[in-house]
């Protein structure tokens, strides 16, 4: 058989540009868009690279051991003793030993010097967002010095591009965990302990972040988009957070607003500038302008969104929203308010 | 007995066992759409004109159910329940731990409370809390005076710890009618 | 310039027998210059007459007396009675029953209580708990007009004792452990159309802050502050409640008002300063628009409510005579403020407080105590003093002759812990898990003697349950209290020694009175009927198994209901007949 294997050849030659487009994209620790997760991903590189090495190694000295049984000795028959070869095996073995600990060593070393840049990295803040895991959620708050210019959404975390922030991390419930890999590790949300992270996104795009600690049923759908956009943008976003829902415009969309106010969703759900101001479920002053439903369990539109509320425990099982039985009619009136909340 | 049908019993027995210990955690995150029984529609007496109905197939369901038990205990709090009721020794609203129950103890009346009010203070929570979910805390009512079996009672709290826990309370059968209001002299316009 | 402190001459007239608001005259002295009944001739005395209200919940309510007729307000259905006075036994002579909405008891936050009528020209003027506000002819208990102020579909009640200034009925609501929006409104006493209202969260237009409002600190400053120190709209459903007192300085021509706790009780859902929670209030009377402001609680972070009495002074202080009003404060300090200002004199502890560590007199400011810091998910212990306070609602006395506040209020302490709260309109809105006990020592009341001149403690009285009746001062060197077991006392108002106590059938939270009946003896009344946050565990029969219960209440007072029980009833104390 000729070397390299099938894969390698004419049209093998595909499968490293596949495997590197894997790398990126956005929910990937190998494609940083910023300077914490950089550092993480040269961590990264060097763990797999120092591990690939042992691995080689290794299994070089276990194919070497094959050959040589496979050479010298009959079949059924045992390995005479060879006095010289024998120094050279413990000798190779105690400098591997010795070569094993350094090479730890060199691990430890790389994660100091990794975890000290981090630390430098975090001096200073210029923005500060607050991230509250719940089951099976996240609420998003952007507090202020001026509390009536903080912001409340959820499942979202804007963020300008080149501006350190600083991401205070707290839990409702249970503990989650928070990671963004293509702007930081992992960081557990822990009920009754502030956790934080610093990050600094170098670059504009959206990525993906995801719990990391299994919190319950629906653990694996608990996303959140991170959007990184200019300052400007970003600046603009926080303006348009900060109002209040827009009164209904016309009778239909009145029509929805009643429902809302009259209806089950006031138990738990809050709309800035009606009375409806409950807050164990996510606020929906600006819910269309999100991305994203149910902590990115599926994309915003109207469709997923009357899919959603219609009958939500089909779409994520036992997630704390429940089936509340709107009739179809109403359904449609509820929708097209809640979709003009920009 | 043969020791072979002696080990069928066991066998038969062990499974029933098992069975109903997956009914005590089943997890129904929907509520029956067809066949609820809407608590609106119960009566709050003890007399019956000819023979009394049957006790609504609720009572086993979500008094039996762990699962429901629990979400009742999360809804109790989110609903502001323990606003007015504290954690079961009351406040604006009387204790639910004690067994006096002014409009009747069993699940559905207690489910009933919820959904139609009272006049002495009790909001209405019609069309506002889904059916499930409203068993889903009627059934934790009954679980504070441990009117539930105890495996299917809360056994602690995520919270400071202010009563001995629904698990172990003392069982308190609910006295049907109890007192009447004290201040429901008040005539109300 | 007088030696001491005298209560201010202009609102505090000659007494001339009667008693026509709850806190006897507009500078809140709860003092009686009738001295009939002094050190030596208490111990003869002994029941006149009693009266039952028909009604067991906590009986908070002062009785007014007025030529020959005493008026008695009840709880919940807030029955208003008169009693003949001229006749032996006083008999009823008329019954008014405003029969306010019965679901007002749902949204009742500490038992359905009512503090008390207000007279003036011919007119009894109550609050019902359904948040109307009546007036009643005095004479025939006809009804002149009543006027709907707030809603209940959104938490709001009035339990408060009306003052009545310059023709104009001022009245407040409650509910701030329901998330309403606190409010001061004055009723013209002819009509009851409303004259002005000024709210206390929100823009300035809707405070009445205007060109007029010049406050003595800093921190007090601003456009808007009503807006900015709160999330955005949070404001409107932030508290800042009125259901407490109100004082008048007629010379000044300034109302004072405090305002009550933000709304929730978690801080955390409610960063910034949240004006105008937890402070006091001065207002012109005719058009309420507000000349200063003084927030004791910035950030209240224990629901230390600002609604307590304000008595106004006038004393030496540090050589210059000023102005002055005292505020014994929930969070445990006692005030002393310039009243035309709004300057900061003094704030004295006491109470042992651990949960801040002082006032700064310069900037007006509190400092709270990072150790008690509530946070959400964590349950901080001993905190001291509660959410009740040192000192809750209960009024205190001020004795001219004595120069000393008599203080009567709690000793406790308490574990909090912060949790989420939901606001759903018509629901209560806290977000706090709380248990009380006995604070050091392990008295839970204390009843201290105060003066404020001298910024110390005269002399103090344990008491083992709270205290949560009002205190009278009388010419005849008495203080006047009760207890939540029922005794009424009388004590030495320079000593503190015991000199008379009446056991009375239920625990007393109410205010006692003094008057002059139509026979020119000296009366003493106090309504007994046990209730009241403190009292709840009695009056709702509520399970001591739950330490939450009443708000964490319960748990301080779990030996109440073996010590008394419900009742209603009016008793009435004079010396024997002189033969």
């Amino acid at each position: 058989m000729r070397w390299p294997p099938a894969p390698w050849g004419r049209k093998g030659r595909v499968l490293p540009i596949l495997v590197l487009a894997a790398c990126s994209g956005p929910q990937s620790m190998l494609d940083p868009a910023g300077g914490q997760a950089a550092r993480i991903g040269v961590m990264g590189w060097i763990l797999l690279a120092g591990c690939a090495f042992v691995y080689a190694v290794v299994l070089l000295w276990l194919l070497w051991a094959l050959a040589r049984r496979h050479r010298w000795v009959e079949p059924g028959g045992v390995l005479p003793p060879q006095a010289g070869v024998e120094r050279r095996l413990t000798n190779g073995l105690v400098a591997w030993v010795v070569g094993t600990v350094l090479i730890l060593f060199a691990f430890v070393a790389a994660s100091y010097a990794v975890d000290k840049s981090l630390t430098h990295l975090a001096n200073r803040e210029e923005v500060v967002v607050e991230v509250e895991g719940k089951q099976w959620w996240w609420t998003v708050r952007y507090p202020d010095d001026d509390p009536s210019r903080s912001i409340t959404t959820a499942n979202e975390i804007h963020l300008p591009v080149g501006v350190p922030v600083r991401v205070k991390l707290k839990a409702a419930d249970v503990i989650h965990s928070l990671w963004i890999p293509n702007l930081h590790g992992k960081m557990d949300l822990i009920p009754g302990r502030d956790n934080e992270l610093f990050l600094t996104a170098d670059r504009e795009g959206i990525f993906r972040g995801q719990c990391a600690e299994f919190c319950g049923l629906q653990h694996a759908h608990m996303a959140l988009d991170v959007i990184v956009h200019s300052r400007a943008a970003f600046d603009a976003w926080k303006e348009a957070q900060l109002a209040p829902a827009p009164a209904p415009a016309d009778e239909a969309l009145a029509r929805g607003q009643a429902l809302f106010l009259t209806s089950a969703c006031t138990m738990c759900h809050g709309i800035r500038g009606t009375p409806a101001s409950a807050s164990v479920a996510p606020d929906l002053t600006h819910l269309a302008s999100r991305r994203s439903i149910a902590a990115g369990a599926l994309p915003y539109n109207r469709g997923n969104l009357a899919g959603w509320i219609a009958d939500p425990q089909r779409i994520k099982p036992g997630n704390h929203m429940p089936l509340v039985g709107v009739p179809p009619s109403d359904l449609q009136a509820l929708v097209a308010y809640l979709d003009s909340l920009k | 007995m043969s020791s072979l049908s002696r080990n069928a019993v066991s066998l038969a027995l062990l499974g029933v066992l098992l069975l109903a210990a997956c009914e005590r955690e089943e997890r129904s995150y929907r509520g029956e759409p067809v066949g609820e029984v809407k608590p609106g529609a119960i009566v709050q007496g003890t007399l019956y004109a000819g023979a009394p109905s049957p006790p609504p197939p609720q009572r086993r369901e979500y008094e039996g159910n762990a699962y429901h038990v629990s979400e009742g205990k999360r809804l109790f709090e989110w609903f502001n329940c323990s606003g007015c009721h504290a954690h079961g020794g009351g406040d604006i609203g009387p204790p639910l731990m004690d067994e006096v129950w002014i409009y009747g103890g069993e699940l559905e009346n207690i489910a009933a409370t919820i959904v139609e009010g009272r006049p002495n203070g009790m909001p209405s929570f019609r069309n506002k809390i889904p059916d499930q979910q409203l068993w889903q805390i009627a059934a934790y009512v009954r679980s504070m005076q441990r009117e539930v079996r105890k495996d299917v009672a809360p056994g602690r709290d995520d919270h400071m710890a202010v009563t001995p826990g629904e698990q172990n309370q003392p069982v308190t059968p609910p006295k049907p009618g109890g007192v009447a209001s004290p201040s429901s002299e008040g005539r109300g316009p | 310039m007088p030696a001491r402190a005298i209560a201010a001459p202009a609102a505090s007239p000659p007494d001339d027998g009667n008693w026509v608001m709850a806190a006897k005259n507009y500078a809140s002295t709860r003092y009686s210059e009738l001295d009939e009944i002094d050190t030596n001739t208490v111990r003869d005395l002994q029941v006149s007459f009693t009266f039952s209200t028909g009604v067991v919940r906590g009986h908070e309510a002062a009785p007014l007396v007025v030529n020959g007729t005493m008026y008695v307000v009840t709880p919940y259905p807030n029955k208003l009675y008169a009693l003949d006075l001229t006749k032996p036994g006083a008999p009823t002579k008329w019954t008014f029953e405003p029969r306010p909405a019965a679901s007002a008891q749902g949204v009742a936050c500490c038992d359905y209580v009512n503090r008390g009528p207000a007279f003036a020209d011919g007119r009894i003027f109550i609050n019902t708990l359904d948040a109307q506000t009546i007036a009643v002819d005095a004479e025939t208990g006809r009804e002149l007009w009543r006027t709907k102020l707030g809603d209940i579909n959104k938490g709001e009640t009035m339990t408060m004792a009306p003052l009545v200034v310059k023709g104009k009925v001022l009245v407040g609501n409650a509910g701030g452990e329901f998330g309403v929006r606190g409010w001061i409104t004055a009723l013209d006493a002819e009509t009851g159309k409303i004259v002005w209202r000024a709210y206390n969260t929100g823009p300035d237009t809707d405070v009445l802050i205007g060109d007029d409002y010049k406050p003595f600190y800093d921190k007090e400053k601003g456009k808007d502050l009503g807006v900015s120190t709160w999330p955005p709209n949070a404001w409107e459903i932030g508290g800042g409640t009125v259901w407490g007192w109100i004082s008048y300085d007629p010379e000044l021509d300034l109302i004072y008002h405090g305002t009550g706790n933000p709304g929730p009780w978690n801080p955390e859902q409610r960063p910034g300063d949240n004006k105008w929670t937890g402070g006091i209030f001065a207002r012109n009377p005719d058009t309420g628009q507000a000349r200063w402001f003084y927030q004791a609680v910035p950030h209240d972070l224990y629901d230390y409510d600002g609604i307590n009495e304000l008595i106004l002074l006038d004393m030496p202080w540090q050589g210059q005579p000023r102005k002055v009003l005292i505020r014994p404060e929930r969070n445990g300090y006692l005030y002393v403020i310039d009243r035309s200002s709004g300057e900061v004199l003094a704030a004295d502890p006491y109470f042992p407080a651990n949960s801040t560590k002082g006032v700064d007199l310069k900037t007006g400011l509190i400092e709270y105590n990072e150790e008690k810091h509530p946070r959400v998910g964590k349950v901080v212990r001993d905190i001291c003093p509660t959410a009740p306070g040192a000192k809750d609602w209960n009024p205190s006395a001020f004795s001219p002759k004595t120069g000393i506040v008599y203080i009567p209020h709690n000793n406790l302490c308490m574990d909090w812990e912060s949790v989420e709260a939901n606001y759903i309109a018509g629901t209560p809105y806290v977000g706090a898990n709380v248990k009380m006990y006995a604070g050091p020592g392990g008295n839970r009341g204390t009843f201290t003697a105060w003066d404020p001149g001298q910024r110390r403690k005269v002399w103090e009285l344990k008491e083992d349950l709270p205290l949560w009746s009002g205190a009278l001062a009388t010419a005849g060197d008495l203080v006047f209290y009760g207890t939540m077991d029922g005794w009424f006392k009388a004590v030495n108002a320079g000593s503190g020694e015991l000199l008379w106590r009446f056991k009375t059938g239920s625990g007393i939270i109410g205010q006692p009175i003094s008057y002059r009946g139509p026979d020119g003896r000296q009366y003493i009344a106090i309504l007994s009927g046990v209730g009241g946050w403190a009292g709840a565990i009695v009056a709702g029969d509520l399970d001591p198994h739950d330490a939450s219960a009443a708000k964490g209440f319960v748990n301080a007072v779990s030996d109440l209901p073996q010590r008394t029980t419900k009742g209603g009833m009016l008793y009435v104390f004079a010396l024997p007949q002189r033969r």
